[in-house]
């Protein structure tokens, strides 16, 4: 590789081999089409010689898609990913650290944050649709790897969050920004990591594996009960969604907005159900249950929300729970991500999480009644919890999510059509649960 | 008047020197003085040695019966001390062994200068001390400095001669309404902290029970008095003392009475007792209270703690158990974040169980800590602690377990307690009475009384552990020494482990994190005076089921993971996190050493 002498030649080596490395990469969002073409957007040398680094922006050609994403390139490893390279990717930090400028590029630390130089950054590997790395045990910096122009919601939100003292988000503490279409543009998030940290998917999954375990007892029963986890974190997301109002407003939703919404229900539901025939038989209860969302006593508010909530996205700590990553629904448009919604979304997301967390040691297992029974004993009792410290937590204009039950048992559906197609399309064996859940939904009334 | 019987005269001391035996023409008793003993020789000057020791908690009573009548006695006790030697204990810790009317487990003292008759003599203790010396273990004893018991002759002195030198020893009132603000301690059987006493005429205040008058500690001759106890065993050659309800020595208006600044002035004069004339020797603070309360008793931190050396870490133990329930590290995790760092010259004490029953209600100040009130609903956890019970029957026999919970307790920061009995994995006998479940004889072997007395076995204290699991016929020492693969082998083992890296005892504690809620992984990182650094590194699987987890060990790249029971060489920690996978309930102790060094470095 060392054949490779300046920065020009490895931008153009890079983009020769990207059409066969992309496919094979975690982050790639495109693998169900070939790479057709790769074009240089934009590049941006950190170093010139010795070892190369350059920041490239380039974008993918699908057939009739196009889309922008962010590498790091050098000519110190193999397919030059310099993310890999942990002394090289050091650099980052240490450009972030001196709030340095180069082309187009900015670093930049948030008001009053001091960096160190000279760490080492390690790639976080379960990371999925971007590249994070964690420098000494302290620092995160996610590369946003499919770039939409204009900053990330992301560092928006949490930025607004840390103004108004939210403590449920891992500090934001610096940004890499660079310009895409003409816009300034979010690539890179330095976050406070925190070490001891573990998610909220593989508490709640612990416990459902004790209460699995057990002979004779309930879920309230068992040491390994998560309930008492479920309700702080009920009351943590309603904190947060407290924060963001605070921080950047709410309002109530007009007819129009819940005309819209409503409509975009059904008309989700309209496509799934074309190409999955399983979720026919609950076609008319679902479209009941959309319509009813219409008359919420007290109206709705709507404000920014997470957007992408579920289990893998909060975490606890020694010091309580956080939310990480409000970027949104990643396959989302950046239109809809950024709009205001109601945060019982983000309830409702949580609820389907618990109630996959409950379900997924049964996936693909022979059918044992009495498990399944565990199962939703355990996802009820955790459902109910996490709302009940929800509703302790919430703001007034929000209020208690019990109370809004249409709505949120529209969102909720809503939510589990939209999986419906994730499974159908990508684990088969998976369909069972949303559509249990559906039946158990629309079965069971408001 | 009814003439009050002489209160030394129930309490079976006549023809041994105790307090009372005579009264001078001042007024004053005659107590006997350290001068009248032999006194024991000392173990080696090691001013840091309670920092690193091993703690053993046995009750005189239970273990074992040198004369025959049915109960343990100090002289029993000295018999054993080549197999407490053998197993690594470093200090014993003996719960009161003085005179008393045992209404409160001893912890009603009736003279402070006496030992209970059906446990031996001062001498007899002298002799403990001597013996247990000599192998170099170390004792130290309960001291209840708050209260006495009512029979205790100060009280008898200071109640039928109000203007006597005895008459300010107590808190006398006219009335029962002063210090309203203080609870009361034991809410089943006291409706007020003041008891009218008909003899003089007056209330007397008492945080415990009616029987337990509080000593009055604004009388400076009080307070000269006890530090002379403290004295008088120390001149006999004790090597510490555990203080037992420290925090309500003095009382204060409009206070709870607990916690006040007085109260550790006083215990920084006995600290000073302590440095001045008996360097080397130990005060450990009882103080039931939250990591952040605790460490009051330490004293002042700029010179490395100027109260007690030592106090017991009451939440963590609760918490050990409650994260195995749980599968999750978090209750460990949370209550060590909780924990402040404490004075150079101090150590925590840690221990798994003890004589007393294990108590969920510790403190009621729910605010400081959200979590508690939640642990506690749990009824599961309310059925398995909180209870009178040993270990090993709370961890239903689980051998799993014991391994799992004694090796926490060998490595969390903090100096280990061991309860008699658990090295073994006893039993208890729920059947007995109040906390008697847990204080059943120590099972040496399988013959009569299991080895602990030759008495008649109607005769015994209590009885002997029967049942088919625990019975004493086939769970004993004698059959557990005989048996490599045994509990009590192993255990022997890992203290064994434990002393050979100084970090156990000092270093540092580092919660490691990681990725799986149910795996505790934590450094102890130690800096020897010769600069070099012994590095451990414990890794516990707190759930029943096989484990992975991937901790982050980039500090220590290149370095080498040594395990310590075996000497086994694990790969070398490189640049990506390093993957272990553990049985259920297994755990880890490794050195981490570096690549080339062989891992003898200690």
């Amino acid at each position: 590789m060392n054949d490779v002498t300046d920065a020009h030649d490895l931008v153009k080596k890079v983009l020769a081999e990207l059409p066969a490395w992309l496919p094979a990469q975690r982050w790639f969002g495109g693998k169900d089409r070939p790479v057709t073409g790769v074009r240089e957007l934009t590049s941006t040398v950190l170093n010139a010689e010795d070892p190369v680094l350059v920041h490239l922006v380039v974008e993918v050609e699908q057939q009739d898609r196009r889309a922008p994403y962010q590498l790091l390139a050098t000519d110190q490893v193999e397919h030059c990913d310099a993310t890999a390279d942990l002394e090289l990717n050091g650099r980052l930090l240490d450009l972030v650290a001196r709030d340095a400028r180069i082309g187009d590029l900015r670093f930049e630390r948030e008001p009053g944050v001091e960096i160190p130089t000279g760490l080492r950054g390690r790639p976080v590997t379960s990371e999925q649709s971007n590249t994070s790395l964690v420098y000494g045990s302290q620092y995160i910096l996610k590369l946003f790897r499919k770039l939409t122009p204009g900053p990330n919601p992301d560092l928006v939100l949490q930025r607004a969050l840390q103004e108004v003292g939210c403590e449920h988000i891992a500090r934001p503490l610096g940004s890499i920004t660079g310009v895409l279409d003409g816009r300034e543009t979010t690539v890179a998030m330095l976050q406070q990591f925190v070490p001891d940290a573990v998610d909220g998917w593989a508490m709640a999954t612990t416990s459902v594996r004790d209460l699995m375990a057990e002979g004779d007892l309930h879920a309230y029963e068992v040491g390994g009960d998560f309930a008492g986890e479920a309700r702080r974190l009920g009351q943590a997301v309603a904190t947060v969604h407290a924060n963001l109002a605070d921080a950047l407003g709410s309002q109530r939703a007009d007819a129009d907005d819940i005309e819209r919404s409503v409509r975009a229900m059904g008309e989700r539901l309209d496509r799934v159900v074309a190409s999955v025939p399983e979720l026919e038989p609950y076609v008319p209860a679902l479209r009941e249950a959309f319509e009813q969302a219409r008359d919420t006593p007290g109206g709705v508010v709507i404000q920014h929300i997470h957007g992408d909530l579920h289990l893998g996205q909060v975490l606890r700590t020694v010091h309580g729970w956080l939310l990480i990553d409000f970027e949104g629904e990643p396959g989302a448009p950046i239109s809809e991500r950024t709009a205001l919604r109601s945060p019982l979304r983000d309830v409702a997301g949580m609820l389907r999480s618990f109630d996959y967390a409950a379900h997924q040691l049964l996936v693909g297992q022979p059918e044992d009644h009495q498990l399944a029974v565990r199962a939703l004993e355990w996802s009820r009792r955790n459902r109910a919890a996490f709302t009940e410290g929800y509703a302790e937590a919430a703001a007034e204009s929000v209020g208690d999510p019990r109370q809004r039950g249409y709505l949120l048992r529209a969102f909720e559906l809503d939510k589990a059509v939209y999986e419906v197609a994730y499974e159908y399309a990508n684990r088969p064996e998976w369909l069972t649960v949303p559509l249990s859940s559906i039946a158990r939904i629309t079965g069971e009334g408001a | 008047m009814q003439e009050e019987p002489r209160p030394d005269a129930a309490l079976g001391l006549t023809g041994v020197p105790h307090t009372g035996e005579a009264v001078g023409a001042d007024g004053l008793l005659v107590e006997p003085q350290a001068e009248d003993f032999r006194s024991a020789s000392l173990v080696p000057r090691d001013p840091a040695w309670f920092k690193g020791a091993v703690f053993y908690e046995v009750l005189v009573r239970a273990f074992s019966d040198s004369n025959g009548d049915g109960t343990g006695d100090l002289r029993g006790l000295a018999s054993r001390l080549d197999y407490l030697e053998w197993l690594g204990v470093d200090c014993l810790w003996l719960p009161p062994f003085y005179a008393s009317p045992l209404r409160d487990g001893g912890y009603d003292i009736s003279d402070f200068r006496a030992v209970l008759p059906e446990f031996g003599t001062v001498e007899d203790f002298v002799y403990l001390l001597d013996e247990a010396h000599r192998r170099g273990i170390r004792v130290i004893t309960d001291l209840v400095l708050n209260h006495t018991s009512d029979a205790h002759p100060w009280f008898q002195q200071s109640r039928a001669e109000p203007d006597g030198p005895y008459g300010n020893f107590y808190v006398w009132s006219d009335d029962d309404s002063r210090y309203s603000d203080a609870r009361i301690i034991f809410v089943d059987t006291e409706t007020s902290n003041w008891t009218y006493d008909p003899v003089r005429g007056q209330f007397y205040w008492h945080r415990f029970f009616s029987h337990q008058p509080d000593l009055n500690y604004e009388n400076p001759d009080v307070q000269e008095a006890m530090l002379d106890v403290l004295r008088f065993w120390l001149d006999l050659g004790i090597d510490g003392f555990r203080l037992d309800a420290v925090p309500y020595l003095f009382e204060q208006e409009g206070t709870n009475c607990e916690n006040l600044p007085r109260t550790h002035d006083f215990l920084k004069r006995c600290r000073k007792v302590v440095d001045d004339e008996y360097p080397g020797r130990v005060l450990l603070a009882e103080a039931n209270q939250w990591p952040s309360d605790v460490v009051e008793y330490f004293g002042n931190p700029e010179v490395g703690g100027d109260e007690c050396h030592m106090a017991f870490h009451f939440p963590l133990m609760p918490r050990i158990f409650m994260a195995v329930r749980r599968e999750s590290r978090f209750p460990i995790s949370e209550i060590l974040a909780q924990t402040p760092r404490i004075p150079d010259g101090c150590q925590w004490g840690i221990f798994l169980r003890n004589h007393d029953e294990l108590t969920l209600e510790m403190v009621t100040d729910e605010e400081r800590d959200y979590m508690y009130a939640e642990y506690a609903k749990d009824p599961r956890m309310k059925a398995n602690i909180g209870i009178r019970r040993r270990l090993a029957p709370l961890l239903e026999n689980d051998r799993n377990q014991q391994e799992l919970f004694t090796a926490m307790l060998l490595s969390l920061p903090g100096s280990p307690v061991l309860y008699y009995g658990d090295e073994i994995g006893m039993g208890d006998n729920i059947w007995l009475g109040d906390r008697d479940a847990v204080r059943t004889p120590m099972q040496w072997t399988p013959d009569r009384n299991a080895g602990f007395s030759g008495c008649d076995p109607g005769r015994i204290y209590l009885p002997v552990i029967m049942d088919p699991v625990y019975g004493y016929q086939a769970l004993n020492v004698e059959a557990q020494l005989n048996n490599q693969s045994s509990l009590l082998n192993w255990t022997r083992r890992m203290i064994e482990v434990r002393k050979q890296h100084h970090a156990f005892a000092e270093g540092d504690f580092d919660d490691l994190g990681g990725s799986n809620p149910s795996v505790l992984a934590y450094r102890r990182r130690w800096r020897r005076p010769d600069g070099q650094e012994d590095v451990v590194l414990c890794v516990n699987n707190l759930s029943r089921f096989p484990q992975p987890v991937e901790l982050d060990l980039a500090e220590h790249r290149g370095a080498r993971p040594v395990e310590l029971t075996g000497g086994v060489r694990f790969p070398t920690i490189g640049e990506l996190p390093y993957l272990l996978t553990l049985p259920g309930h297994g755990f880890y102790w490794f050195q981490l050493v570096d690549s080339g060094d062989d891992g003898e470095g200690r």
